[in-house]
C-alpha cells in the first residue's frame, strides 16, 4: 500500500515535471492549423498520460486520498489551461479584448457611459474586473489571459462539492470533475466573459439547492394523482441532508443574491438556470416551491427595462422556433481540412457524452431517484434550443449547461460496472478519450484564437496614434481590438466578406470594390491592420476567401501606406483622395445601407 | 466541539486571516502582482467567510465552495453598485473588511450558528 501511495506521488511529480519541460520546448512558430497537439513534443503529451494514470491509480485504492486526488486535478487543470497563456502571454480569442475594453472603460469613467450598450447594462463582471485591476494596480490585459484557468479551478471546486452531495462514493465525484474538465475544455466558455462568470455563479446556486433546499423524502404512499405520477421517478431517492428552518431561510437569501448577480451579469444564463430550477420544482425535489417564482421575478424585474437591448441583439428572448436550426451551430463555417477534423472530433465527443449519459440513466431505470437530480439538470438545457437561436451558438450553451451533470452520470455509470474485472482500465480510457478529444477541440484552433504580444502591441499602437473618430477596418474580425472601451470614439468596421459573422458580398480580392466600399463609409482615411492571426483565421475557416489576395494587392497600391510594421502585423493607412477608387468603376450591385455598417459583434461570441 | 462547529470556526479564522492579508497586500505590497493577489484573495474569501462562518454546509468541500461563491457575488455586486451609482472608488471596497472582521470575530467569540 505504501509503495502504491509513493508511486502516485512520484507520478504527480513526474507529470508536473514533464509538463513544465514540455511547455518550455513548445514553439509558437511550429503550431500549424491542426493545432497544438499535432505540433507538441512528446513530453507535453506524456505529462497528461502520467497525470491521468496517477489519478486513476489513486482512485483504485480502497480509500483514495482526497489531497492527492485534488493535487492531480489541479495539475491537470493547470496543464490544460495554462499552456496557451504561457506560450503566448496574451488573452486568447479576439472577442475577449472587447470585454477587456468594457472593463477598462468602466474603470476609467466610473459609470455607465452608454445605456444602449448591452455590455454596460449587464456590468457586474466588468465592474469586478475593473475593481480587481484598480486594487491590484495592474492593467486588465496583464491578467485576462489567466481567466480560463481561474474559472476552471473555481468551477472544479464548486462541482466537487456538488458531486459529493449527489453521491457518497468519492470516486464518482472526483472522476466526474475530471471528466467535466475534459468534456468542456473545447467549448471555450471560460475566457474572461460575463457568461463564464454567470456559469460559475450558477454552479453555486446548484450547490446551495442540493445542500440545503432539497425536498423531504416523499411519502411511501403518494396521496395526490400528480404524486403517484411522479413516484416511479423518485424510487431510490436519497434522503436530503439535515437542515433547519433558519438554515433554509439563509439558503434562500443566498440563492436569491447569487441569482441576482447572474441576472445582472449575463443576458441569457438566467433562463436555462430558471428552467432547471423549474424542472426540479415540478419533480418535487425542491423546497420552497415558490423559489422558482422568486427567481423568475428577479429575472423579469431586471430584464423589463432593458428588453429592447435584448430584442436588438438577440431578436428577443424567444427568437428561436426552429430547434433543428438552433442546434446546428454557427452558420457559414468552412468545414474543411483542419477545421473539419477538429469540428468532427468535438461533435463526436458531444454525441458520445449525451448517449453515454442516457445509457447511464437507463442502467438505473429501476432506481431512477438516484440519478434524477443530475438527469434533470443534464437535459433541461435543451429547452434553450426551442426558444433561443443565440446567433447560432445556442447548442454550445446547451452543451455547457449539460456537461457537468452528464459527467456525473457517466462517472456514476462507470462506478456501477463494479462487477467488471477491468472497470479500472475502462474508466481510465473514458477519461483519456474525453480529455484527448476536448484538448484537440481546445488546442486545434490555437493558431487562430491566440495573438502574439506583437499583435497586441500593434493594436495598442493603433488606439494611441490614430485620431479619435477615425475609421478602423478589419479584413477579418480576428484582431485584438479594444474598441468597445470607446465605441463612440472610433468607427470600427469588419469587411462584409465572412459568412461566419453575417452576410457576405464583398470580394476582398477586388481592390477597386473594396475602395469603393470604404468610400461609402463616409471617411477620407481608414486604418487597416493585417496580421498573422488574421491570415491563420482565413486559412483555417476558408473565409474571407480572398484575404491573402487582398494583403498582396494593397502592398503597392496607390493610396495605401504602411504606418506601423512589426514581425507579424502591418497597419495600413488608406487615403481615399490618393487612391485609384476615384476613377474606378463602382460595384454594380447597390449596397443595402444595413450592410454598409458591419454587424455588431455578439457580446458573448464563442 | 463537533465537526460542524469546528468547520464554521475554521471558516471564521480563514476569513479573518484572508481579510487582514488581502488589505495588507492591496495597500502595502511592494509589487503589483502581490497587490493583484491580495485583490483576488479579497474577492474570493473574506465576504463569503463572514457569511459562512455562521452557516454550516455539512462538508468541507461545500463550505469552501459556498464561501467562494458568496464572496465573488458580494464583490461583483458591490463593484456594480459603485458603477450604477456613479460612485466609483474601488478602494472603498476595502471598507467591507470592517463588517467582515466583525462577523468573523463575533463568530469566534460567540460560537452559535444558524
Amino acid at each position: 500500500m505504501t509503495r502504491r501511495v509513493g508511486t502516485q506521488a512520484v507520478l504527480l511529480g513526474a507529470g508536473v515535471g514533464a509538463y513544465a519541460y514540455g511547455v518550455s520546448q513548445l514553439r509558437r512558430s511550429l503550431i500549424g492549423l491542426h493545432g497544438l497537439l499535432a505540433s507538441a513534443n512528446a513530453w507535453f503529451t506524456i505529462a497528461f498520460v502520467i497525470l491521468l494514470i496517477g489519478f486513476a491509480l489513486e482512485l483504485r485504492r480502497p480509500h483514495p486520498r482526497s489531497w492527492l486526488l485534488i493535487a492531480f486535478l489541479i495539475a491537470l487543470i493547470v496543464a490544460i489551461h495554462a499552456t496557451v497563456p504561457i506560450l503566448y502571454g496574451t488573452p486568447e480569442y479576439a472577442w475577449v479584448y472587447k470585454h477587456i475594453g468594457v472593463a477598462q472603460a468602466l474603470g476609467r469613467y466610473g459609470r455607465i457611459t452608454d445605456s444602449s450598450s448591452i455590455y454596460q447594462e449587464w456590468p457586474p463582471l466588468f465592474a469586478a474586473v475593473a475593481a480587481l485591476s484598480a486594487l491590484g494596480h495592474v492593467n486588465t490585459l496583464a491578467f485576462a489571459a489567466w481567466a480560463p484557468l481561474a474559472f476552471e479551478l473555481a468551477d472544479a471546486v464548486l462541482l466537487l462539492a456538488i458531486f459529493r452531495s449527489l453521491s457518497t462514493d468519492r470516486r464518482v465525484a472526483y472522476t466526474a470533475v475530471l471528466l467535466f474538465e475534459g468534456l468542456v475544455s473545447w467549448v471555450g466558455q471560460d475566457y474572461l466573459s460575463p457568461q463564464a462568470f454567470a456559469y460559475m455563479l450558477w454552479l453555486g446556486v446548484v450547490l446551495a439547492l442540493v445542500r440545503w433546499l432539497r425536498a423531504p423524502e416523499p411519502p411511501h404512499e403518494p396521496a395526490s394523482p400528480l404524486a403517484r405520477l411522479r413516484a416511479p421517478l423518485l424510487w431510490g431517492l436519497a434522503a436530503p441532508p439535515p437542515t433547519t428552518r433558519r438554515l433554509r431561510t439563509a439558503a434562500v437569501i443566498i440563492v436569491a443574491a447569487v441569482y441576482l448577480a447572474i441576472v445582472a451579469t449575463h443576458q441569457l444564463t438566467p433562463y436555462p438556470a430558471l428552467a432547471s430550477v423549474g424542472v426540479l420544482t415540478v419533480l418535487d425535489l425542491l423546497r420552497p416551491r415558490w423559489l422558482v417564482l422568486l427567481l423568475g421575478a428577479i429575472a423579469l424585474a431586471y430584464l423589463a427595462p432593458r428588453y429592447n437591448l435584448i430584442a436588438h441583439n438577440f431578436g428577443g428572448l424567444f427568437s428561436g422556433g426552429n430547434p433543428i436550426e438552433n442546434a446546428s451551430g454557427s452558420a457559414g463555417t468552412y468545414h474543411a481540412g483542419a477545421e473539419a477534423l477538429t469540428a468532427w472530433i468535438v461533435r463526436a465527443l458531444a454525441a458520445t457524452m449525451w448517449l453515454t449519459s442516457i445509457a447511464s440513466i437507463f442502467g438505473r431505470r429501476r432506481r431512477l431517484g438516484t440519478v434524477l437530480v443530475p438527469a434533470a439538470l443534464a437535459f433541461t438545457p435543451f429547452v434553450l434550443l426551442v426558444f433561443q437561436r443565440y446567433g447560432g451558438e445556442a447548442v454550445y450553451r446547451v452543451y455547457l449547461f449539460s456537461a457537468p451533470w452528464c459527467a456525473w452520470l457517466i462517472a456514476r455509470g462507470l462506478a456501477d460496472l463494479g462487477a467488471l474485472r477491468h472497470r479500472w482500465w475502462l474508466g481510465l480510457i473514458v477519461c483519456a478519450a474525453a480529455l484527448g478529444a476536448g484538448l484537440q477541440g481546445l488546442y486545434g484552433p490555437v493558431a487562430v484564437n491566440s495573438f502574439t504580444p506583437t499583435e497586441l502591441t500593434a493594436s495598442r499602437w493603433l488606439y494611441s496614434h490614430i485620431p479619435r473618430g477615425a475609421l478602423i477596418i478589419l479584413p477579418d474580425e480576428n484582431f485584438p481590438v479594444l474598441e468597445t472601451a470607446n465605441d463612440e470614439a472610433y468607427d470600427l468596421q469588419v469587411m462584409p466578406a465572412d459568412p461566419q459573422i453575417g452576410e457576405t458580398w464583398l470580394d476582398e480580392g477586388n481592390l477597386p470594390e473594396i475602395e469603393a466600399w470604404v468610400g461609402d463609409l463616409g471617411h477620407t482615411t481608414a486604418y487597416i491592420p493585417v496580421s498573422g492571426s488574421m491570415a491563420a483565421y482565413a486559412a483555417y475557416f476558408g473565409a474571407p476567401a480572398a484575404y491573402s489576395e487582398f494583403v498582396s494587392s494593397i502592398r503597392d497600391a496607390a493610396g495605401w501606406t504602411v504606418v506601423y510594421r512589426s514581425a507579424d502585423t502591418l497597419i495600413y493607412r488608406f487615403d481615399l483622395d490618393r487612391a485609384s477608387v476615384v476613377s474606378a468603376p463602382r460595384p454594380t450591385a447597390t449596397v443595402p445601407a444595413r450592410m454598409v455598417r458591419a454587424r455588431a459583434p455578439s457580446p458573448s461570441r464563442r | 466541539m463537533n465537526s460542524s462547529s469546528s468547520r464554521t470556526a475554521l471558516t471564521a479564522r480563514v476569513g479573518l486571516v484572508a481579510a487582514v492579508a488581502s488589505v495588507v497586500l492591496i495597500l502595502w505590497a511592494p509589487w503589483h502582482w502581490l497587490a493583484l493577489l491580495g485583490a483576488l484573495l479579497f474577492a474570493c474569501v473574506p465576504a463569503g467567510a463572514a457569511v459562512m462562518c455562521w452557516i454550516d454546509a455539512g462538508e468541507s468541500e461545500a463550505q469552501a465552495a459556498l464561501t467562494l461563491i458568496t464572496s465573488v457575488t458580494v464583490f461583483a455586486l458591490a463593484s456594480a453598485i459603485m458603477i450604477w451609482t456613479s460612485a466609483w472608488h474601488p478602494r472603498l471596497l476595502c471598507a467591507l473588511l470592517i463588517p467582515i472582521a466583525v462577523s468573523c470575530t463575533a463568530r469566534l467569540w460567540c460560537p452559535g450558528r444558524i
